[in-house]
């Protein structure tokens, strides 16, 4: 297999209401971190964010943008500051590869990390009594002190490859890999694919002229696409550090 | 105190540490635990018919594998008692008729965070269930199943070998046994292929 | 030989030396690293075989149809049906933790009285006491269900009162009801008709009506096109999400609503955009510019975009008559695209009673949604899974959690055409759990029990001949060989669905323009829904991350 898998995420349709977090963190065994934990510790590897025009009264917009891991293709920084090569670029899937259970917990990647997609295990994980009967089998639970991040639902990857030789086929069926933002997304605001694929929706998607990456312009070549018709929206990729005020998550 | 008598006490000490680690750690380090009943590969496959690892061991339309066979399996043939066996009389009173899964201790148990694919294995890759676990499927008696006191997994993932010297072929399942193999096979899987 | 400290400095630097050679250091330094990955307080997933299977949600009327992931006999993930006609596979954001709810803190296993641990043998003699002492009344907190046909039944055989607590949704609804005479539980909005929807608050794409079935409407129609074929005009006082999405946000002052909708009439009965010919509103343009905050040329401008794009239907968040009247004006009842009556061919509907009759004893279904507080001295027996805090005074019965109780799935609210499911009980509940029909059946066994209602619901279907049910594939009914056929897909997770509506059928006469109604104001829709908490995955999410406000009440 050689793919490079990627996401375009369309802002237009994106409502807020915040299933894809829900999904993402169910399906990843993400524990729900004690009543302490803020927006800067808390755990989501998949994150809504609400983002304002700047103006007030009958004049304001509102964007949501789900941000999850980029999966940098280019001289990825997470990859490349890791001291424990806990992370790595998967050359048959172009997915950032995170392994919490190599990680050290020195926390370096998170600083590298430009778009702030990298979550800390500052807690053990601890769910209600018996709540543990509820996770996700196909995903090994962390422990504290280790970095987590979006790992385009890898475990749903090798569910489709295990069917795919199951049944003789040598390529994964496409809709058989689908990650949980996607699936859940009430709006199909959310598009997986293989971006090496000319004929997958998400490459025409990605090569729209409305798509745009956040922070381009660092070179990181972000595999995560969004896309908008609505000029205002498209600017905030662009002058993004002046728009981070209007963010409630930098 | 001459040189010799260093030199003999130091090669007391040595030799005593020899001993302490070659011989008295390994068995300290492993501690016998029992299966709930035992069970025969050879007495069963000779009975039923049932040659063929995956008439139990099987990998479903999905490709998942069952890995120890579900108690359903078992009550196939053993709904009611067909001997007088004190294994078989456990495994029908004690999981088949209660519809209690039966607490094998699984000796290739391996972390949760790994994903091995017994249909990429096999199917794709064309190995055969003894390549890995040996010629299990013919023995007649019930495999002792060893516990790492301090890690909690089997022996059987180290290997008999406490130093992994000449080991056996399949004498181990750690990543490296793991690593070594892809290596001869010239097949690359990344950590994304091998890692939950 | 005498044996000196120097022997054992030297005796020790020689196993030292010894040691380095042997596995000891290196094996306990790994094994040591592994302990430490694995303490035994970290949870770890069940082991074993993973079946998937298909059913439905229960936790509020919508009906998702959801797959449901089960390992060692308990839910461990919830996704959505792509092919179930009406949600397409969409759930609300709750649905895909709700593996989790029936482990939250707030989860009920024991009867509780007054505070206090209770038996289910002291709720059921103190129940028909108070029986015996005077009149019950059951509250239902979702009629329709073959569950509401035991709670009907046992109301009615002693002598008591049955009450349905309405959704927002069909609160909406409930002027069409009152002025054609056809049951509320009988309408819907024929939302895939329609090419104009001017919402009143309604958080259309945020929890009204059935997870999915707008949203993925909008989705395919109206989102991100400036010329959508669909379009959307939310009237609201704040930039909601559905105000945000919608092709055209109306910000208006709150509470106008009412006034806006009499408004809008005046100017289509003035520059005769509608063929109706009244009632007029007593409001001027002027009045109602000065209420809502829009000026008087806005309002004309709204009034005729609205009817730019026809068919067109009002959408209201409350029972407002004012903005229900909008629609009767717009000749929007009881057409294609606008208000219309389901055909309903399950007979056996349970009849909601208007008064409520001062009662010695209320009892409340599981389904009621915790906001509703009976205002009553009465004895109150309440049924719930999850706690919801407040009042401690009655007795709260532990009923069966999620998944855990095989009940039928009606209609929802709001839909255009009648559907029929059953949802499976996939996870045994423990023994300690009852619901309110169970509690029922023990106190008068010759009441019908629920899977009997199901079966004959299936057979009236089975016998009405009409609709397809949605398996794999969708198919006739009548392709079915038997009614038990029929049962055994459904009880697979397929859901049956009637053909489209039927003309005509509603008919609302309006002699005058109606008076405005104070009602309760917007559908919180975590407030309607029947569990009074998060799933604590979803409490933690919307906390880290500013998303949602969660509702007052509610804890983690």
């Amino acid at each position: 297999m050689s793919a490079r898998y990627g996401m375009v995420i369309d802002l237009d349709r994106c409502t807020g209401c915040g299933s894809c977090m829900m999904a993402c963190a169910a399906e990843n065994n993400v524990p729900p971190a004690p009543p302490k934990a803020t927006t800067r510790t808390g755990l989501t590897p998949m994150l809504v964010h609400k983002v304002s025009n700047g103006a007030e009264g009958a004049a304001k917009r509102e964007v949501f943008i789900p941000v999850t891991c980029m999966h940098c293709a280019n001289e990825t920084p997470c990859v490349s500051v890791c001291p424990q090569q806990a992370v790595e670029v998967d050359k048959a899937t172009g997915i950032v590869m995170q392994m919490p259970q190599r990680c050290l917990g020195c926390r370096y990647c998170m600083v590298a990390c430009p778009y702030h997609a990298r979550y800390f295990n500052w807690w053990d994980p601890a769910w209600p009594a018996g709540m543990e009967k509820s996770l996700n089998p196909g995903v090994a639970v962390r422990m504290r002190g280790v970095v987590e991040k979006c790992n385009l639902c890898h475990a749903r990857l090798h569910s489709a490859m295990e069917k795919a030789t199951a049944a003789g086929k040598k390529e994964i069926d496409p809709a058989d890999y689908i990650p949980a933002c996607m699936e859940a997304c009430p709006t199909g605001a959310i598009l997986f694919g293989n971006l090496a694929d000319k004929d997958d929706a998400v490459y025409s998607a990605a090569h729209s002229p409305d798509a745009f990456r956040l922070l381009a312009r660092l070179g990181t070549e972000p595999k995560v696409y969004y896309k908008s018709e609505q000029a205002w929206v498209k600017a905030l990729a662009e002058r993004d550090s002046d728009h981070a005020k209007e963010s409630k998550h930098v | 105190m001459t040189s010799r008598r260093y030199l003999l006490v130091f090669g007391f000490g040595f030799a005593l540490a020899m001993v302490a680690g070659w011989v008295a750690f390994p068995r300290a380090l492993y501690v016998r635990r029992e299966q709930p009943l035992e069970f025969h590969h050879k007495t069963h496959s000779e009975k039923s018919g049932l040659t063929q690892c995956d008439s139990c061991h099987a990998l479903n339309s999905d490709g998942e594998f069952a890995g120890m066979p579900p108690t359903e399996i078992c009550a196939g043939c053993h709904a009611e008692k067909l001997g007088t066996s004190k294994s078989e009389a456990t495994l029908v009173d004690n999981y088949v008729k209660p519809g209690r899964e039966t607490p094998w201790l699984v000796s290739s148990r391996q972390p949760a965070n790994v994903w091995f694919s017994h249909a990429i294995h096999m199917r794709g890759g064309g190995l055969a269930c003894s390549d890995c676990h040996g010629n299990y499927g013919e023995s007649d008696e019930t495999r002792v199943y060893e516990q790492n006191r301090i890690s909690g997994y089997s022996r059987d993932i180290w290997g008999h070998s406490i130093s992994r010297l000449r080991r056996a072929p399949h004498d181990g399942m750690k990543m490296s046994d793991c690593e070594a193999c892809h290596r001869r096979h010239n097949i690359e899987a990344g950590c994304l292929g091998c890692h939950e | 030989m005498k044996f000196s400290r120097r022997d054992l400095l030297i005796g020790s630097a020689g196993a030292t030396a010894g040691l380095l050679l042997t596995p000891v250091p290196w094996k306990l330094l790994g094994d040591v690293s592994i302990w430490t990955q694995n303490w035994p307080w970290i949870p770890q997933p069940a082991r074993g075989p993973v079946e998937t299977k298909q059913t439905f949600c229960t936790l509020c009327a919508g009906g998702c149809g959801i797959r449901v992931r089960m390992a060692a006999g308990y839910a461990v993930g919830i996704s959505g049906v792509r092919n179930h006609p009406i949600t397409k596979g969409a759930l609300c954001p709750l649905g895909f933790a709700a593996q989790q709810l029936n482990w939250h803190p707030q989860r009920l296993r024991e009867v509780r009285h007054g505070g206090r641990a209770g038996s289910w043998a002291e709720a059921q003699a103190a129940f028909e006491k108070a029986c015996g002492e005077g009149p019950v009344a059951v509250i239902d907190g979702r009629s329709g269900r073959a569950a509401s046909t035991v709670l009907e039944a046992f109301a009615r055989k002693r002598s008591g009162s049955y009450h349905v607590v309405l959704s927002a949704e069909s609160e909406a609804l409930a002027p069409y009801a009152e002025w054609s005479g056809v049951p509320v539980t009988a309408l819907g909005y024929d939302l895939e008709n329609a090419r104009t929807i001017v919402s009143f608050g309604a958080p259309l794409l945020d929890g009204w009506g059935t997870p999915g079935r707008f949203t993925r409407l909008w989705s395919e129609r109206a989102a991100g096109a400036s010329d959508p074929q669909l379009r959307l005009i939310q009237i609201e006082s704040s930039l909601s999400r559905t105000a945000g999405r919608a092709w055209q946000w109306v910000p208006i002052r709150e509470g106008s609503e009412g006034k806006l909708a009499a408004g809008l009439a005046r100017v289509l009965l003035e520059e005769h955009l509608v063929s109706s010919h009244g009632p007029m509103p007593q409001l001027s343009l002027a009045e109602v510019a000065a209420q809502t905050g829009l000026t008087s040329e806005a309002i004309r401008d709204l009034a005729r975009k609205m009817v730019e794009n026809r068919p067109v239907v009002v959408i209201a968040a409350d029972g407002n008559p004012a903005v229900a009247a909008l629609n009767v004006l717009l000749g929007a009842v009881a057409a294609p695209g606008g208000i219309v009556q389901r055909r309903e061919h399950l007979q056996a509907q349970a009849r909601p009673q208007a008064t409520f009759v001062s009662p010695r004893a209320v009892l409340l279904d599981s389904t009621v949604p915790w906001e509703f507080a009976p205002q009553t001295d009465a004895e109150v027996f309440r049924f719930a899974a999850w706690d919801g805090g407040g009042n401690k005074t009655g007795w709260l019965l532990p009923a069966p959690g999620f998944l855990e109780e095989f009940t039928d799935v009606p209609t929802a609210p709001t839909s255009a055409v009648d559907t029929y499911a059953v949802a499976l009980s996939l996870v045994t509940p423990s023994p300690e759990v009852k619901s309110a029909t169970q509690f029922l059946l023990e106190i008068d066994p010759s009441l019908p029990a629920v899977e009997k209602v199901i079966h004959l619901r299936c057979e009236e279907l089975f016998r009405a001949r009409q609709g397809m049910v949605y398996a794999e594939q969708p198919i006739a009914i009548t392709t079915f060989a038997s009614a038990e056929k029929f049962e055994e897909q459904l009880r697979k997770g397929a859901v049956w669905v009637d053909g489209p509506p039927r003309p005509g059928g509603v008919r609302c006469e309006l002699k005058e323009w109606p008076a405005e109604k104070v009602v309760s104001h917007g559908t919180n829709w975590a407030a309607a829904w029947a569990p009074p908490v998060f799933p604590a995955l979803a409490t933690k999410l919307y906390q880290e991350s500013n998303l949602r406000e969660a509702p007052a009440g509610r804890q983690a």
